[in-house]
């Protein structure tokens, strides 16, 4: 029976060769990484001894009295919601509008995509410049528009500071949920559509029938790797506001930094990527379970 | 479907427009790198009225480029001297990706191919290494990399941009896969062909434009990485994104050369994209289609 | 070339440069290539000295044949060696970097690796390195706010001259270093933290044209800065404003201002029982003066650090700024800026009071002319300490240091010898680079330096809790300054307690 000669050859041959390099590069360069830390986050740098002293619990109890971690914690989440939200329903329109062999459109998702070989850090930059009150062309624009009001300071002004670094986020990343949009478009059915077509069906109509349960997949793993980064955003508000004003663009992983690095608490730097290690790991398999997706 | 001409004339100028809204931060910054910081910095901001000068490339990468005035620029001198930088990005950024699709090609097909208990988990576990904040990351591996010499190196950059990269390759290659039919290895394995020959003869041949897409996306992501980068670099080598912040000097941003790197460095990425662009498009759909 | 060929292209190539077609770089570069060396610049150009002064240009090009000479002799048993430098890219360094540490490289055969960092990430560097005692960096350049921090990771200079005399410098005068910038920058304690590199340092710039068609004075204390600023942008506004600050929330910048207001209207930040005390009397006038100074400020300053403000007076934008002195000699470029030659310096405005050192805490030094000095030191973790030592010595020594003003383009030298050498007087004409301001800049450090206090603790106080808290208040999180420095306050009670 040829069908149990291949179940058995399958079963007699083990995975674990083919996946030896990547477990153990893994093991080595994050299970290593990640006791490290949770070691660290019993101890605290003691910078006149230039040593680790054990401090127990203490950078727990800190981080559960810190209003600055619950603060960044909340501007972290704001941003993860707001950032994602806009790239998903702005990447999908701008999906289904280039999707179509129209004059140059081949061209333009070529454009699209450049944005996403722009450097963070750059784009950061980039968006600096553009968003100066005194010099820059956004708040130009914006003025002409009649938007805001001449000179205003985008990045100095708590209640729109996060939206000028949203702008480059958003500005960045939403070709990038384009071009994996596009990828689910290509590769839909035609038929049922057809089919409802022939119905006399509306184009929205096919969009929330059709559409959008097949590409509900897609959109669940888009969600998934762009969720996973957008809760560690660290270049753009390093480089365009430094946290400010006051604490309102102040992210997890900026707090992280600069505890660490800017004022060499370790024990507690390290405490408080665990905390965002563990958000991220406990959304992220609530959210495996509830989209169902399966590997 | 069939869509009246008003209508595709209206896709097509919103198209255009669309795009062109994400193109002019790109346009203007390119723009930038031909400004003096006159223009730069000027009210009302200028778009295209501007004198260019080709100044900032010249001092950037340290050639002349043969306008106005005779060569003023000596290879080598000056601290805004980038040219090897953006060699050191193509270097590390090329050999991380063929590190990481290697080693993430195999794990790819055992993955799709094999049944076993806990590939599920083991998946997610692969996906949960790249939940860690990046600055968690990076002070254990200074002191790995330290312990190994590999501080400062060529080897020690490609290896952890390789596994940076590793399960965002993982997963999609792993789609790839599955989009091949498992009757074909079925058949093969039926004709006496080990596991081996099917991947390399069968399997790989089949999946290339997905590992094309795949390494695009490595190579991106490697290309615009920032913080281990910094870390875990000093003077041997170092990226364009780390070394655009040494345009942030004591006495002001040097905005006219940043651009000039930033812009030059759209260049290879882009042309990399272009290569695979029909590949990039059809394959991240990771799989997800198939229920 | 010929030798005709070559003096005709190199006096078009100057004329250019004097004209301002071409920009102080380039100009330099093709300068060095032609065999035109640093002091040519320091020459005047205007009225075309370059052929009349050439024996004395030639001569003086490269660093002194007696330094050169004693870098051979004592440099040869380390040749081959490699020093490590992560440095802020200020003017001295990169001068370093880019012009001068081959001539180190070719007389001792030790190989210099500068990294050239924005100053964040500098500490980012140190602080690994000192953390992990690697030594992986050779020297350290310490900016004054961290030198409590890393007192004990380096070596004192005195110790390492007494130490090794036969690799001392000879002529290295120690004491020649500003005896107000040893104090205020490189001492901890009574240990040196290395020696003084650089000193970036609060003066007074204006622009004259503006400043006299509105028939105004310079600003000789803070009343008159800040009525002639009004003045200004009451009259000119919103083209031009009377002043541009440095405000960015959160960044160490809106801290350096701050604490000149705060000097000059006589507060302090710590008191003698070593407790913060900007919110005082003192320190709520600062404030309230500071938040009036805002209001005639150009919109955008609330999102600009030194960079911000420097190019608002370079584009014409604000017409005065108490900053760092460094500016000046960019200003004066006439291929960067619209100011070139519009520009004066002057010292800082007089305080209302001022109180005095023993009445502060932590060596904090009151004096509205804010320094932002560094030091230069060598790693207690460096795996060859004695090249480094040599690297140093040269590095701050008088020669170098007249070479790093000449090229590095006007900045502040830490040696009062340096301010007399005629390398460096020979540059004070407008234009690029200009020295011109120098004498203003040594008065201030002689007279009305201010510096900060040092405590281990004050990284984390001066680049994140009072510019979070000054950020929040002119934000409108406040009600009112006292409450804005109140809340400052116990948030620095926190931080200390640790």
């Amino acid at each position: 029976m040829a069908v149990a000669q291949v179940k058995r050859i399958a079963i007699s041959d083990s995975p674990w060769p083919w996946l030896l390099p990547l477990t153990a590069l893994l093991v080595v360069f994050t299970i290593y990484p990640l006791i490290y830390n949770i070691w660290l986050s019993f101890h605290e740098f003691v910078p006149k001894s230039r040593g680790l002293k054990f401090v127990g619990f203490s950078n727990w109890i800190q981080l559960w009295n810190d209003t600055r971690f619950w603060s960044a914690l909340g501007v972290t989440f704001l941003y993860f919601i707001v950032a994602l939200t806009i790239e998903i329903i702005l990447g999908m329109s701008i999906a289904l509008l280039l999707d179509a062999e129209l004059p140059g459109f081949g061209a333009l998702r070529a454009i699209l995509s450049m944005t996403l070989v722009i450097p963070p850090a750059i784009a950061g930059m980039m968006f600096l410049l553009m968003q100066d009150p005194q010099f820059g062309v956004l708040p130009y624009l914006l003025d002409q528009l009649g938007i805001l009001g001449k000179g205003t300071p985008i990045l100095a002004t708590s209640s729109l500071a996060l939206a000028g670094v949203l702008v480059a986020e958003i500005w960045q990343w939403t070709p990038f949920m384009v071009l994996i949009f596009m990828a689910g478009l290509r590769a839909l059915p035609v038929e049922p559509y057809e089919a409802a077509s022939i119905d006399g069906a509306s184009a929205f109509q096919m969009f929330r029938r059709l559409t959008l349960p097949m590409m509900s997949k897609v959109i669940a793993v888009a969600v998934l790797l762009r969720g996973i980064d957008l809760f560690r955003v660290f270049d753009y508000v390093f480089v365009m506001t430094s946290g400010g004003p006051g604490t309102s663009t102040y992210t997890v992983s900026l707090y992280a930094w600069q505890q660490t690095f800017s004022f060499l608490k370790w024990g507690y730097g390290a405490t408080l990527s665990l905390t965002s290690l563990v958000i991220i790991m406990v959304m992220a398999n609530l959210f495996i379970r509830i989209a169902k997706v399966r590997w | 479907m069939q869509q009246s001409a008003f209508a595709r004339t209206l896709r097509t100028i919103a198209g255009w427009c669309v795009v062109g809204i994400f193109f002019f931060p790109i346009y203007f910054w390119t723009s930038v790198a031909f400004r003096d910081a006159k223009d730069i910095f000027n009210w009302p901001p200028i778009f295209v009225d501007f004198s260019p000068t080709v100044q900032n490339f010249e001092q950037v990468f340290g050639i002349s480029l043969g306008f106005g005035p005779p060569a003023a620029v000596t290879p080598g001198g000056g601290n805004f001297y980038m040219g090897p930088r953006l060699w050191d990005s193509i270097v590390v950024a090329s050999l991380s990706t063929v590190l990481a699709i290697v080693v993430a090609t195999l794990a790819a097909y055992a993955l799709s191919r094999m049944q076993f208990r806990g590939r599920h988990e083991y998946v997610n576990w692969v996906l949960s290494t790249r939940m860690m904040p990046p600055v968690a990351v990076a002070i254990p591996m200074f002191f790995i990399f330290k312990q190994f010499s590999l501080l400062d190196t060529y080897i020690g950059v490609i290896l952890i941009h390789g596994l940076m990269n590793l399960p965002l390759a993982v997963l999609l290659l792993k789609s790839f896969f599955d989009d091949i039919p498992v009757e074909i290895d079925e058949s093969a394995l039926l004709d006496g062909a080990s596991r081996w020959t099917i991947f390399r003869r069968i399997v790989l041949p089949m999946a290339k434009g997905g590992i094309a897409a795949s390494a695009v996306l490595c190579f991106i992501f490697s290309w615009t990485e920032f913080l281990f980068v910094l870390t875990l670099t000093q003077t041997g080598l170092k990226t364009v994104p780390v070394v655009s912040s040494t345009f942030v000097t004591s006495i002001g941003t040097a905005w006219g050369n940043m651009a000039a790197l930033g812009a030059a460095a759209i260049v290879p990425a882009f042309i990399v994209i272009l290569l695979v662009q029909r590949h990039l498009v059809r394959g991240l759909t990771m799989g997800s289609l198939k229920q | 070339m010929n030798e005709h060929d070559r003096k005709a292209y190199l006096a078009s190539v100057t004329d250019r440069f004097v004209r301002g077609e071409m920009d102080r770089r380039s100009f330099l570069r093709t300068a060095s290539k032609l065999g035109l060396g640093a002091t040519a610049l320091g020459m005047g150009f205007g009225n075309r000295p370059f052929m009349l002064n050439k024996a004395f240009a030639q001569e003086q090009l490269a660093p002194s044949p007696d330094v050169i000479a004693w870098l051979k002799d004592v440099g040869k048993p380390f040749a081959g060696t490699t020093l490590k430098l992560a440095t802020e890219s200020t003017p001295p360094s990169n001068a370093i970097n880019s012009q001068l540490k081959k001539y180190f490289e070719e007389a001792t055969g030790i190989k210099v690796e500068i990294e050239v960092l924005p100053l964040e990430q500098v500490l980012q560097k140190l602080t690994l390195d000192v953390a992990s005692s690697l030594g992986t960096y050779d020297l350290y350049y310490i900016d004054q706010s961290w030198s409590a921090s890393f007192s004990q990771d380096v070596f004192d200079p005195r110790e390492q001259i007494a130490a090794k005399t036969e690799l001392a410098m000879p002529n290295y005068n120690i004491d020649d270093f500003l005896p107000a910038l040893v104090d205020g920058i490189s001492k901890y304690e009574d240990r040196w933290v290395g020696v003084p590199y650089d000193i970036p340092i609060f003066i007074m710039i204006y622009r004259k044209d503006i400043y006299e068609k509105l028939g105004l004075k310079a600003p000789a204390t803070f009343d008159e800065l800040l009525t002639n600023s009004v003045a200004i942008t009451k009259e000119m506004g919103p083209t031009t404003f009377g002043y541009a600050g440095q405000m960015k929330s959160g960044h160490y910048a809106l801290e350096c201002e701050w604490t000149s207001m705060l000097w000059g209207h006589g507060g302090s930040i710590f008191n003698a029982d070593k407790k913060f005390v900007g919110n005082d009397e003192q320190g709520i006038k600062a404030l309230e003066y500071y938040t009036k100074l805002r209001e005639i400020m150009p919109p955008g300053v609330d999102g600009w650090t030194w960079d911000g403000q420097g190019q608002a007076v370079a584009q014409g934008v604000a017409a005065s700024m108490l900053s760092w002195g460094e500016f000046f000699p960019y200003f004066d470029d006439p291929t960067q800026t619209k100011v070139s030659g519009l520009c004066e310096a002057v010292i800082p405005p007089q305080p209302i009071a001022l109180r005095k050192p023993e009445e502060c805490g932590y060596g904090e030094i009151p004096g509205v002319g804010h320094q932002g000095g560094s030091s230069l030191a060598v790693s207690k973790y460096s795996k060859s300490p004695d090249a480094a030592w040599l690297f140093m010595q040269w590095a701050t020594c008088a020669d170098t240091q007249a070479l790093i003003t000449a090229l590095g383009g006007g900045t502040g030298p830490t040696r009062a010898s340096v301010y007399d050498d005629p390398r460096v007087k020979a540059n004070a004409r407008v234009g690029a680079g200009t020295t011109r301001h120098l004498p203003v800049v040594r008065e201030t450090i002689a007279k009305y330096m201010g510096s900060e206090p040092d405590l281990p603790e004050w990284a984390q106080i001066s680049s994140d809790t009072i510019p979070v808290g000054l950020g929040k208040y002119f934000a409108g999180s406040y009600g009112s300054p006292k409450e804005a420095m109140d809340d400052i306050a116990s948030q620095i009670e926190t931080v200390m307690k640790g």
